[in-house]
C-alpha cells in the first residue's frame, strides 16, 4: 500500500525535491545563454515543483502501465498542491487523491515537502479499507515507484546537491517519438545539455544527460546510463506554457518514462490543470483526508 | 461432498474470473451509461473467498463465502454528500460440510450464514462540510490509534470475530449509528466529538462454528442435571445511555517536533466485549449467565513521527516511530479456574477491573524494497476488587484461560512486491508471551487492474488456554477472488 501512496506522490511530483534555493518563489524563470548548469538545473527544479506559483490543482492525472507486450494497467488521480514559500521551513504540501480503479479508490496522501535538502518528507495516508490514517516512511530513492518505471529518487527525493553538473552545450533536440500517441515531439528544439553526475558512488546509474528546454526550462528528455556507460532508461516530458493565464507557468501535461532493458513504460498524463485557485493551508491536513470515502 | 465443493469453487471461480477478464472499462462504461445521476459516484466488487482446514483430523471445508458489495456517493454540492455501502455475503460452508447439519436454520441464518439483517448496510451517512466542522451523521466506523491489527484505542465500533480476526478490518467492524463532528482549532488541529446513541456486543460463533472460542465452547459443554441460562443485557438506546467520544488531535509544523501527530482521546461508552455474571439457583440447579456491558471510560492518546532528518548523520532517517496507550477505567472481567486444566467450574465470579494498555511500533523499508513493520503490545489488568488470588485467577475472556497481569505481544510484518507491484508476498508474524503464535503468509496477484487473486496460509500454535493456542486445531489454507468496478 505504502508504494502505492508513494507512485501517486511521484507521478506528480515527478520532478524530484530539490528545491532552487537561490531562486524566489512566486517567480517565473526562464534559462537564457551564459547560465552555468547549476543555474539552469535550479530553474529547471523551480519548474517541476511549480514553485512560481501559488496553488496548483490537478483534476484529473491518468497513470498508464504498459508492458513490452502492450498489456496496460491505468490508474487516476487528483491532486492539489500549496506552494509556502519556505513558512516554518516548509516548502510545499500536497493532497493526492486516487480515484481509479476500483481496488484503490479513496486512497488519500499528504506530504509536506521541506526546504532543507537534508530532510525527507513528512507522509500521511488514508486508507480507505482501514479507515485510519497512517503516517509513513519513505522508500528507498533507488527503489521503484509501485511498479512505474520511475524510482523514488527520479520521483520525489531527489535533491538538487544529490548531483554535480556540467554543461555539454546548447544543441537541437533530435524528437522524441512519445509511444502514448505515435507523434514525435520536440524535433528541432533548442536545448541546454546536461551532464549529471550522482553524488553517490555506486549508484544505479552512473550518469543522466538532462535536455532542458530553453523556452520553459523544462528537461524535456533525461537519459539515463549504467555503470558500463550504456543507455538503459530514457524519461520523456512534454512541457507547456499555462493558457489561458498571461503568467508564463510551465507546466508538465505528459511524461513516458521508458525501461530498455525490460521495454516496459509508464506514462502520465495530467489534464484539467489550474494555479493560483485560492487554495486554504486549511485544505492540506489530516482532517482532509478523513474527507475521504470508499 | 467435496465434488461439490469443488464444483462449487470452479463456479464462483469461473464467474469471478470471467467478469474479471472482462475489459474494464466496459463495466465501468455500462455503470455510467444506467446511472441516471450526474452527481452519483458507483463502485462495487464481487468477491469469494474459500478456505480450507489442514490440521490432523480437522482437514474441513472452513469457508466457501461469495460477497457483493456496492457503494455509492452523491454529492450534492460542495458541501453535502450522501455515502452509502451495501455489502451482503452468504457461506454456504454450512450446508456443505456435513457436520453443520444439526444446526438450526435460525442459527445458521442469524448468526453464521449471512450478515446481520441490519448490518447488510456497513455504511449510510450525511456529510456536511463547513470552514469551522465537518459533520457525519449516520451509521459509520470511527477508527483511533496507530497501532495495525490490535485494539488499543480503537474501542468505537465492536468487532465480528466469527472468523476471529483472519476477516479484512474493514468487514472485521461492526457499524454504529453515530454524529461525528470535527471541528479545526487551529491550522493542523481540531477537535472531534463523537455522539453514539447505538450500541452492539462484539460477535462470537456460537459453539458448533469452525471459529468457535474456547470460551464458547467450554460455556456450551452442559453438565448432567444443571440448566444453564444465559441472557444478555444490552443498554437501551436512552440519552443517558448515549456514548460520547472526544478526540483532540494536532500537528507540529514547527521546531524540532515538526511533524509529529499526536492525539488525546477520551471515550466514555459500554464495554462491547460485555462480561458475564454468574448466579446460580437451587434445587433444581439454574446457572443464570448474564452478559452485560460494562460502562467504561477510556482516557488514551497516540503518536507518530518520521524521522525526516538523521539522528546523527543519516542514522534514524526514514524511521517511522509510532505508539498508543489507554486507561481503560470500571471494566469488569470474570475470574475463576482454568476448567481445561482441572475440570473444575470456570468463572467464579465478576471483579472490577481496570487496565493500562499501550503499544509502540517502529516501520522501515530496508534492503530497497523490503517494508519492515513490527510492534509491542502490553496489556495490563489491575483487579480493583478482592478475590482469593491463591486460588483464583483472571480469566481471559475469548477462553477462559488464565490471564497474566501482564500479557505481552510482538508483531512482526514483512512485505514486499514483484512484476511492477502486481505480485505481493508478506507474512503476519504474532507472537504472545505464552509462547502463542500466529504466522500468515500471504500471496496476491492483479491480474488486471479489476481482478486480484490471493492466498495464503494461517498458522495457530500454543496452548488452548491462550490467544492463538485456541485456534490450534484450525490452521488454514485460503485463497480468494475479488472483481472490482
Amino acid at each position: 500500500m505504502k508504494k502505492l501512496i508513494l507512485l501517486i506522490l511521484a507521478v506528480f511530483l515527478i520532478s524530484g525535491v530539490a528545491l532552487a534555493s537561490e531562486l524566489e518563489y512566486y517567480k517565473v524563470y526562464q534559462p537564457k545563454a551564459g547560465m552555468t548548469a547549476d543555474e539552469i538545473m535550479q530553474i529547471k527544479y523551480h519548474n517541476k515543483y511549480s514553485l512560481f506559483g501559488h496553488d496548483y490543482r490537478l483534476s484529473k492525472c491518468t497513470i498508464l502501465y504498459v508492458e513490452k507486450n502492450g498489456f496496460t494497467q491505468k490508474k487516476e488521480a487528483i491532486r492539489e498542491r500549496i506552494v509556502l514559500g519556505g513558512k516554518n521551513g516548509v516548502s510545499y504540501k500536497d493532497v493526492v487523491v486516487l480515484t481509479e480503479p476500483t481496488q484503490a479508490k479513496g486512497l488519500a496522501v499528504l506530504t509536506w515537502t521541506y526546504e532543507d535538502p537534508n530532510r525527507d518528507q513528512d507522509i500521511w495516508l488514508w486508507i480507505p479499507s482501514l479507515k485510519k490514517i497512517r503516517k509513513i516512511s519513505a522508500s528507498e530513492s533507488d527503489d521503484s515507484f509501485m511498479g512505474s518505471d520511475f524510482t523514488v529518487e527520479e520521483a520525489s527525493t531527489r535533491k538538487f546537491s544529490d548531483e554535480t553538473y556540467k554543461l555539454i552545450g546548447e544543441k537541437n533536440f533530435a524528437g522524441y517519438t512519445f509511444e502514448y500517441t505515435g507523434e514525435v515531439k520536440y524535433k528541432g528544439t533548442p536545448c541546454f545539455v546536461i551532464e549529471a553526475t550522482p553524488t553517490k558512488s555506486p549508484w544505479y546509474y552512473s550518469k543522466r544527460i538532462v535536455w532542458v528546454d530553453k523556452e520553459t526550462g523544462g528537461n524535456i528528455f533525461d537519459e539515463y546510463y549504467d555503470a558500463n556507460g550504456k543507455l538503459f532508461k530514457t524519461l520523456f516530458r512534454e512541457w507547456n506554457i499555462y493558457k489561458p493565464e498571461t503568467k508564463g507557468y510551465p507546466k508538465q501535461d505528459a511524461l513516458e518514462c521508458k525501461d530498455l532493458r525490460s521495454g516496459h513504460r509508464t506514462v502520465i498524463l495530467n489534464q484539467d490543470e489550474a494555479y493560483d485557485v485560492g487554495l486554504s493551508e486549511r485544505n492540506f491536513t489530516a482532517k482532509t483526508l478523513e474527507r475521504s470515502k470508499w | 461432498m467435496r465434488i461439490r465443493v469443488l464444483i462449487g469453487f470452479i463456479i464462483s471461480v469461473i464467474v469471478v474470473g470471467a467478469a474479471g477478464l472482462t475489459q474494464a472499462e466496459v463495466i465501468s462504461n455500462f455503470v455510467d451509461k444506467i446511472n441516471p445521476f450526474e452527481k452519483l459516484e458507483l463502485a462495487g466488487y464481487l468477491k469469494n473467498e474459500t478456505a480450507f482446514g489442514f490440521a490432523d483430523e480437522h482437514d474441513e471445508l472452513q469457508k466457501f463465502k461469495n460477497a457483493i458489495d456496492l457503494k455509492g456517493n452523491y454529492k450534492l454540492n460542495d458541501s453535502v454528500e450522501f455515502y452509502t455501502n451495501i455489502n451482503f455475503w452468504y457461506d454456504a460452508v454450512y450446508d456443505i460440510e456435513g457436520r453443520f447439519n444439526d444446526l438450526t436454520d435460525k442459527v445458521k441464518k442469524s448468526q453464521l450464514t449471512m450478515p446481520e439483517d441490519k448490518h447488510i448496510i456497513r455504511e449510510l451517512y450525511m456529510d456536511v462540510y463547513t470552514d469551522a466542522v465537518d459533520l457525519r451523521l449516520g451509521k459509520q466506523f470511527v477508527v483511533w490509534g496507530t497501532t495495525d491489527g490490535v485494539r488499543i484505542l480503537d474501542l468505537v465500533n465492536p468487532l465480528d470475530y466469527r472468523e476471529w480476526t483472519l476477516k479484512e478490518f474493514s468487514d472485521l467492524r461492526i457499524p454504529l449509528w453515530m454524529l461525528k463532528a470535527e471541528g479545526g482549532i487551529t491550522k493542523n488541529s481540531g477537535l472531534q466529538l463523537l455522539l453514539i446513541p447505538d450500541y452492539e456486543p462484539n460477535y462470537y460463533p456460537p459453539a458448533d462454528a469452525p471459529f468457535a472460542l474456547r470460551a464458547t465452547v467450554i460455556g456450551a459443554q452442559a453438565t448432567p442435571g444443571v440448566t444453564v441460562k444465559t441472557i444478555e443485557n444490552k443498554p437501551e438506546r436512552t440519552v443517558e445511555n448515549t456514548k460520547v467520544g472526544l478526540r483532540w488531535r494536532d500537528v507540529i509544523e514547527e521546531g524540532m517536533f515538526s511533524g509529529l501527530e499526536y492525539t488525546l482521546n477520551y471515550l466514555h461508552t459500554y464495554d462491547s466485549a460485555a462480561s458475564y455474571y454468574v448466579a446460580v439457583a437451587a434445587p433444581p440447579p439454574v446457572i443464570t449467565l448474564s452478559r452485560n456491558a460494562e460502562q467504561i471510560e477510556v482516557f488514551g492518546g497516540s503518536f507518530s513521527k518520521t524521522i525526516t532528518k538523521g539522528l546523527v548523520g543519516d542514522f534514524g532517517k526514514g524511521w517511522t516511530l509510532r505508539g498508543e496507550f489507554a486507561y481503560i477505567s470500571n471494566g469488569a472481567m470474570n475470574y475463576g479456574k482454568d476448567k481445561y486444566n482441572d475440570g473444575t467450574e470456570d468463572i467464579e465470579g465478576t471483579v472490577d477491573v481496570d487496565q493500562i494498555n499501550y503499544a509502540f511500533g517502529f516501520d522501515k523499508t530496508f534492503l530497497t524494497n523490503w517494508q519492515f513493520s513490527t510492534q509491542f503490545i502490553q496489556l495490563i489488568s489491575k483487579p480493583k476488587e478482592e478475590f482469593d488470588q491463591s486460588k483464583y485467577t483472571l480469566l481471559f475472556g475469548p477462553t477462559r484461560g488464565p490471564l497474566d497481569k501482564f500479557e505481552n505481544l510482538i508483531t512482526l510484518k514483512v512485505s514486499t512486491d514483484f512484476i511492477h507491484e502486481r505480485l505481493k508476498p508478506e507474512v503476519l508474524v504474532i507472537y504472545g508471551d505464552d509462547n502463542d503464535w500466529r504466522i500468515s503468509p500471504k500471496v496476491s496477484f492483479e491480474v488486471n487492474d479489476n481482478l486480484i487473486l490471493a492466498g495464503g496460509i494461517h498458522i495457530f500454535e500454543g496452548r488452548p488456554q491462550h490467544l492463538h493456542g485456541q485456534l490450534d486445531d484450525l490452521d488454514q489454507i485460503f485463497i480468494e477472488t475479488k472483481y472490482s468496478w
